[in-house]
């Protein structure tokens, strides 16, 4: 049994408590539906118009463990043979125990199968597998069993006349009774302990109440009435049970309904011999079909139920404070987040709730004159007349002593009448990881800029040295010609203006130094590429001598201004001047250039490339090159580019390498320049080479 | 160009590629009563040798120069047979640099900013004569 076993959830694994609790209420179950199954049968096929042992047996194996199933088998069959032996003979009563043990297995093992554990009947598709498996297949089982019982005893010479009647009665009585036989039995095992409210019990004694009205008014109105209009008389009824009370208590009110009709029908018929074979086959199609409605609607509403349920659970799992704005931009709807949170604040934006309207408060709060009002008002206008599919605001705490960030997001309720959801979610800690990691690239950049520096400390050292040589040399001089009788004064006068220029000369350097040297937070300001581009060259030009290396420039006098920060794009360019230089070092002379240009790249931006003649870059590592870590040099860290490019990207620009048909390789960079063109349509990145679009 | 020279005199010639520089130096030794040529690069001394002898007594040279460094302008005289003690002054530590000049005609290598009692004896040193301070004890 084991294999039958595998597939059941471990909610079927009970105590002995719970089987004894099980078979308790099993048995008296079991032998009543033995007796009532015998009082109205098809008068010589022997099979009963309701079986209800087949629905007792089969919610019991549903809901137990298959090593308990034992008890439950022995225990019908005794049932079986005390209620049938020793009118009908022996073989036929043990062959049928044998059909309905077959069937009632057949029927546990599919069901438990095709639903996954016990059906619990949400949504369509529970209701088909288990028509499927207890509906369709197990009674067809014991049906060909109990036929070929009846056909071998020689009670009839037909197989298919008994075969259909075992068949529909047992199809009837899996689709009337056992979804509330399951629900007992596993209310009974203690799988399906719900806390009742008090609102519901009501209901349904109520319910209950109105269903014996019914079946009374049905078992006296069989005499009098006609038995089908009779019979619809109990859809409200059963549509009631359906929508309120799930398959389980559309089930209990069909079985209820289901044993008045056959009594009015049994008790109704005067003649010696009983109802009719066609009486009692009209009667179960009619409660068949019935039943199918009805179980669909209970399927369909407890699906719906479930959907409702989810929905909610789903909102108020939500840390983020959700609101649900209907069309008008009223409120029908805050998870419990937002309503804590409109509790605990003071702010007339914070404390709106369900059944306020969110947009008056928003427009009454950007009257007062609220920024936030006015940003929220002009949002959720927005995404509720369709004019925006997302608005996204983030904001301070107004409150005083509230350090909190939050972000606000709007979007369109997807639904035909329309409406917003409104999201607000606190992001201080993003927030300030945000802000820390701004600050560590900020970092970063100035010691990339420091180490920069560093590389050209030999040759600032030199640059820095020649004005005070000179001033040096000349203060000294000066000093001689004072001691001489009489000092030359005209030739003082003009040595001391040399010592005065050359001084200046220097303070200038220790300026522009110091500029880069000093960790600022970023500067925009607007920048003249061919400023930007002297500017390096001064800086660099010492390097380049020592390293015999010859610098070129060309400069497009007509280039536009840029927009941005002058030291980190100065700190960019000597980042590139001073690779290109590494890049030549293995060259001979005539191969050491260096060229910087300035072009204007379109209408909206400029291009500044550094050319070298250079050993060129390894194709594979052309745009990894800008991935942190990633090096050509064998000392480098291969930070340089990868700052130099995110700087860039601050810039809104953008920075590749590519290497250059006559050997070398040529850094681009691309950069917005100040004043946009407003008719300007070309994309930044429209003629950029394949590379570099990501 | 300017050229004091005297049968007497001390001459020395400065090639140096910063104007400040040579300025500088040229009026410090003028205060010493020396002979100065001064000159912006290596090209522009080699361009003034008069049939390969230089106008100078001792040569005073920076060793960071574009076009053509103080070790190439040595190695160009010593190329051509010229012999002519030489300073050189540097931004960087003296002791390296005067390895790079090894073999060379250098009598010394002096840090920038040059004292003036450094570039005299310097100067001593290469020409083997004495310095009259004009204005000295």
């Amino acid at each position: 049994m084991q294999f039958l076993g595998a597939r059941h959830s471990p909610e079927t694994v009970q105590g002995s408590r719970h089987l004894a609790a099980s078979l308790l209420l099993f048995v008296p179950l079991v032998f009543a539906g033995n007796e009532i199954g015998s009082i109205l049968r098809y008068p010589d096929v022997g099979s009963a118009v309701l079986f209800v042992p087949y629905a007792v047996l089969t919610a019991a194996l549903v809901v137990s463990r298959p090593r308990d199933w034992v008890w439950y088998i022995l225990i019908d069959s005794i049932a079986h043979f005390v209620t049938h032996w020793p009118q009908w003979p022996m073989s036929w009563v043990l062959l049928a125990t044998v059909a309905n043990i077959a069937r009632a297995l057949a029927a546990a093992v599919l069901v438990a199968r095709l639903c996954d554990g016990i059906p619990r009947f949400v949504g369509v598709r529970t209701l088909w597998c288990f028509v499927v498996g207890a509906v369709i297949v197990a009674p067809a089982i014991g049906a060909s069993i109990g036929a070929a019982n009846v056909v071998l005893h020689g009670a009839s010479d037909d197989y298919w006349r008994p075969w259909r009647a075992w068949f529909t009665s047992n199809a009837l009585t899996a689709f009337t009774m056992l979804p509330a036989c399951m629900a007992l039995f596993s209310y009974t095992a203690g799988l399906n302990r719900v806390r009742v409210e008090r609102r519901r019990l009501v209901e349904g004694v109520l319910m209950t109440a109105a269903l014996c009205a019914t079946a009374f008014m049905l078992h006296e109105g069989f005499e009098r009435a006609n038995p089908a209009v009779t019979l619809f008389a109990a859809l409200p009824i059963l549509v009631w049970s359906a929508l309120r009370f799930g398959a389980a208590g559309a089930s209990g009110a069909l079985t209820v309904i289901t044993f008045a009709a056959i009594w009015s029908v049994d008790r109704g018929e005067t003649s010696a011999a009983g109802p009719s074979e066609d009486q009692i086959l009209a009667l179960q199609f009619f409660v068949f079909f019935t039943a199918v409605p009805v179980l669909c609607l209970a399927a369909i509403a407890a699906g719906r139920e479930a959907v409702v349920q989810l929905h909610r659970a789903l909102l108020a799992s939500l840390h983020d404070h959700v609101a649900l704005l209907d069309a008008r931009g009223v409120m029908f709807e805050a998870n419990a987040s937002w309503r804590r949170f409109a509790e605990s604040s003071d702010a007339p934006l914070h404390r709106a709730r369900t059944g306020d309207d969110y947009l008056a408060a928003c427009r009454s709060s950007a009257e007062r004159g609220d920024i936030m009002g006015t940003a929220l008002f002009d949002g959720v206008t927005k995404v509720l007349s369709g004019a925006e599919q997302h608005v996204e605001i983030e904001y301070d705490d107004p409150e005083p002593g509230r350090h909190e960030t939050y972000a606000i997001r709007i979007e369109p309720l997807e639904r035909p009448d329309g409406g917003a959801v409104v999201t607000r979610a606190n992001v201080t800690a993003r927030r300030q990881a945000q802000l820390e990691i701004e600050r560590h690239r900020g970092e970063l950049s100035h010691l990339a800029r420091v180490n920069v520096l560093g590389q050209l400390s030999g040759a600032l050292a030199h640059d820095l040295n020649q004005p005070l040589a000179a001033i040096l040399s000349n203060a000294q001089a000066a000093h001689k010609w004072l001691l001489r009788d009489p000092p030359n004064t005209e030739y003082l006068t003009e040595i001391l203006q040399d010592i005065i220029d050359d001084d200046r000369r220097a303070a200038a350097m220790i300026h522009r130094l110091r500029s880069l040297l000093k960790r600022g937070d970023l500067r925009v300001e607007r920048i003249d590429v061919a400023d930007l581009m002297s500017g390096v060259l001064d800086l660099s030009r010492s390097e380049l001598q020592a390293r015999n290396i010859e610098p070129t420039s060309s400069i497009d006098p007509a280039a536009p201004a840029l927009l941005g920060d002058k030291v980190q794009l100065q700190q960019v360019l000597l980042n590139l001047i001073l690779n290109a230089c590494d890049a030549m070092n293995d060259m001979e002379g005539p191969r050491r250039r260096l060229e910087l240009s300035v072009a204007s790249h379109d209408l909206r931006t400029v291009r500044l490339s550094v050319r070298d003649w250079g050993v060129g870059l390894p194709t594979d590592l052309i745009e990894r090159l800008f991935e942190p870590f990633v090096t050509t040099k064998s000392d480098g860290l291969g930070l340089g580019l990868s700052i130099s490019r995110t700087i860039i990207a601050a810039h809104g620009g953008r920075l590749w390498a590519e290497n250059n048909p006559g050997g070398g390789a040529t850094i681009h960079c691309v950069l917005p320049v100040a004043d946009q063109p407003e008719s300007a349509i070309a994309e930044p990145t429209s003629t950029l080479p394949d590379a570099v679009r990501h | 160009m300017s050229d004091h020279t005297s049968r007497s005199q001390i001459r020395v010639a400065i090639v140096d590629d910063d104007a400040g520089v040579r300025v500088g130096l040229r009026r410090l030794c003028e205060v010493f009563e020396l002979g100065v040529s001064v000159y912006a690069s290596g090209h522009e001394f080699l361009a003034s040798l008069d049939h390969g002898c230089p106008h100078a007594d001792c040569l005073l040279i920076d060793a960071h120069m574009p076009t053509m460094t103080g070790v190439e302008l040595q190695h160009d005289l010593l190329s051509r047979g010229v012999q002519i003690p030489t300073i050189v002054f540097t931004g960087d530590d003296p002791d390296t640099v005067s390895a790079h000049h090894t073999g060379l005609s250098v009598v010394a290598c002096l840090r920038k900013p040059v004292e003036s009692d450094d570039l005299i004896a310097a100067i001593e040193r290469a020409v083997g004569a004495v310095v009259s301070d004009p204005d000295g004890p």
